[in-house]
């Protein structure tokens, strides 16, 4: 269990990535809280600390600070997507999603940067879109390389007292994948040629982002720092024109 | 008045898609343009058979250049090939031609050419310029094309190197990286193994290469002599050591899924 007895916050567990992320501390050994919007969700893991607060404000940041105390490690998680394009987004669009996926991050870092011993790790969950885009995710795609830029940032500011890198999923799967897919005109072969285009030939589970947490919250990890690392299967390695797929 | 007046430049690959392009726009900005490569093609810049490969070859003509012309304002190293295959499919033959062509012949033209891009680089206020040809493929992979791939991402690196080494002496040394670019070599792609392109019909592919790209469109030869020419030019004189991504936007994006 490598991360045995480490303190762990995750933002946004309630499902999918988060959740992932939760239940593999504690699998390894990690006392974990996680915080989301809402209530504590029905069923959650009794070992699982759960925190309702939403990251977008400072002051429920601080009130959660006060909570947790002193952790060792840190994962930012928590985050929204909005599908607009920038001519289509709002005033409202803006503070909703910069307020989450941007201001929550940094909120949760300045909050909590104080509060972690050494050795200590932040983990932020990135994304392929802050490095190229999805259509019609503007700023999301924005928020996203946003998170790159402070991730190197803290990593450059705060070490060597804490490490800090960044995960950059490509497309996990989580509900919001097949929702994507039941709005194709011919769902079985939108997922087909999504497939194809992956070279591992499938999509990412919640587990295999939450195993390289894992990785990057132990001190297996004690040298690296600063770094956005992809988890795509693949993806992002192709080039997006694909004769073959045609 | 041209950009390139008063400039001289060498071009390798000078008779090919992209190469012609160049020399003719080089011609065309008051350029005195040689065009190196092994066949002619009628084309602009005075036609110099050259190749890449032939150190003694490379060493005789940049001891005649020097008689010639003194200094050597701007090289264009564009000669390369493509193998269209994966490695499982690429013979040592194959994977050694294309690393001699693509990378070793841009280093030996880049090494010769040294002494009399240094000489501009004293006399020029904006210094020589060096601009190589890398590729997107240099960073994100194209099927069916691996050692072209693997060429691409040595060129990157080692127009890097020519940059740090070289700045101090008033070389300026680039690479540019085009996507796709209506030449013999994308048609010769399109019919490759690996692309996915064999047997299908080519008004219906280009259709579909065309739709990939943000700009609904690929690139023509004369798109990438832009960019080449404005890298030669005294404008360019504080780029340095980049590598110029010039493809539609195609790899600003994620792969496109059909949904």
């Amino acid at each position: 269990m490598i991360l045995q007895d480490k303190i762990a916050l995750v933002t946004g567990g309630r499902q999918g990535i988060g959740r992932a992320i939760a239940d593999t501390f504690v699998d390894e050994g990690a006392l974990v809280h996680v915080c989301g919007r809402g209530g504590r969700p029905d069923e959650f893991p009794k070992e699982i600390s759960w925190q309702q607060i939403d990251v977008s404000s400072s002051g429920q940041v601080a009130d959660l600070a006060s909570v947790v105390g002193r952790c060792d490690v840190l994962v930012n998680n928590a985050g929204v997507q909005i599908v607009k394009a920038v001519a289509d987004t709002t005033d409202e669009d803006w503070d909703t999603l910069m307020g989450a996926n941007a201001k929550g991050v940094f909120n949760v870092c300045r909050a909590f940067i104080p509060l972690m011993n050494d050795g200590g790790s932040i983990i932020n969950i990135g994304s392929i879109s802050g490095n190229v885009a999805d259509p019609g995710m503007a700023l999301y795609n924005a928020s996203k390389a946003f998170v790159h830029g402070l991730t190197r940032s803290i990593a450059v500011d705060h070490g060597p007292h804490i490490r800090c890198n960044a995960i950059c999923p490509g497309w996990i799967e989580t509900g919001m994948l097949d929702a994507g897919f039941d709005l194709a005109n011919d769902p079985e072969k939108a997922r087909q040629d999504a497939l194809n285009r992956h070279a591992m030939r499938r999509f990412g589970k919640p587990q295999d982002v939450a195993k390289l947490a894992v990785w990057l919250a132990s001190d297996a990890a004690s040298f690296v720092t600063g770094q956005c690392y992809i988890i795509d299967g693949g993806l992002t390695a192709a080039s997006p024109l694909n004769p073959g797929l045609f | 008045m041209g950009v390139l007046e008063g400039k001289t430049a060498f071009v390798t690959g000078g008779t090919g898609g992209i190469g012609s392009a160049i020399c003719e726009r080089f011609e065309r900005e008051g350029a005195d343009v040689i065009a190196a490569d092994l066949t002619e093609n009628g084309g602009s810049g005075t036609f110099h058979r050259y190749d890449v490969t032939d150190e003694n070859g490379v060493i005789d003509t940049f001891k005649e250049l020097e008689s010639k012309w003194a200094k050597l304002d701007i090289l264009v190293n564009a000669a390369g090939i493509e193998i269209e295959e994966t490695i499982e499919n690429t013979t040592l033959e194959q994977w050694n031609r294309i690393f001699a062509i693509n990378v070793t012949g841009m280093f030996l033209t880049s090494k010769y050419a040294l002494p009399l891009l240094r000489e501009a680089g004293k006399v020029s206020p904006a210094g020589a310029s060096v601009i190589n040809f890398g590729s997107y493929d240099g960073y994100i992979a194209d099927p069916g094309l691996a050692a072209y791939c693997a060429t691409k991402g040595a060129v990157h690196a080692l127009t890097r190197a020519m940059a740090c080494d070289h700045g101090p002496e008033g070389i300026r040394v680039n690479a540019i990286c085009p996507g796709y670019v209506d030449t013999p070599m994308l048609q010769s792609f399109f019919e490759g193994d690996g692309s996915g392109g064999d047997g299908g019909d080519i008004e219906t592919l280009q259709q579909a290469v065309r739709d990939v790209h943000p700009m609904r469109t690929y690139g023509k030869p004369a798109d990438i002599a832009n960019l080449v020419n404005w890298l030669a030019s005294d404008e360019a004189r504080y780029a340095a050591g980049q590598l110029w991504v010039i493809d539609g936007g195609l790899s600003a994006q994620v792969q496109q899924m059909k949904l």
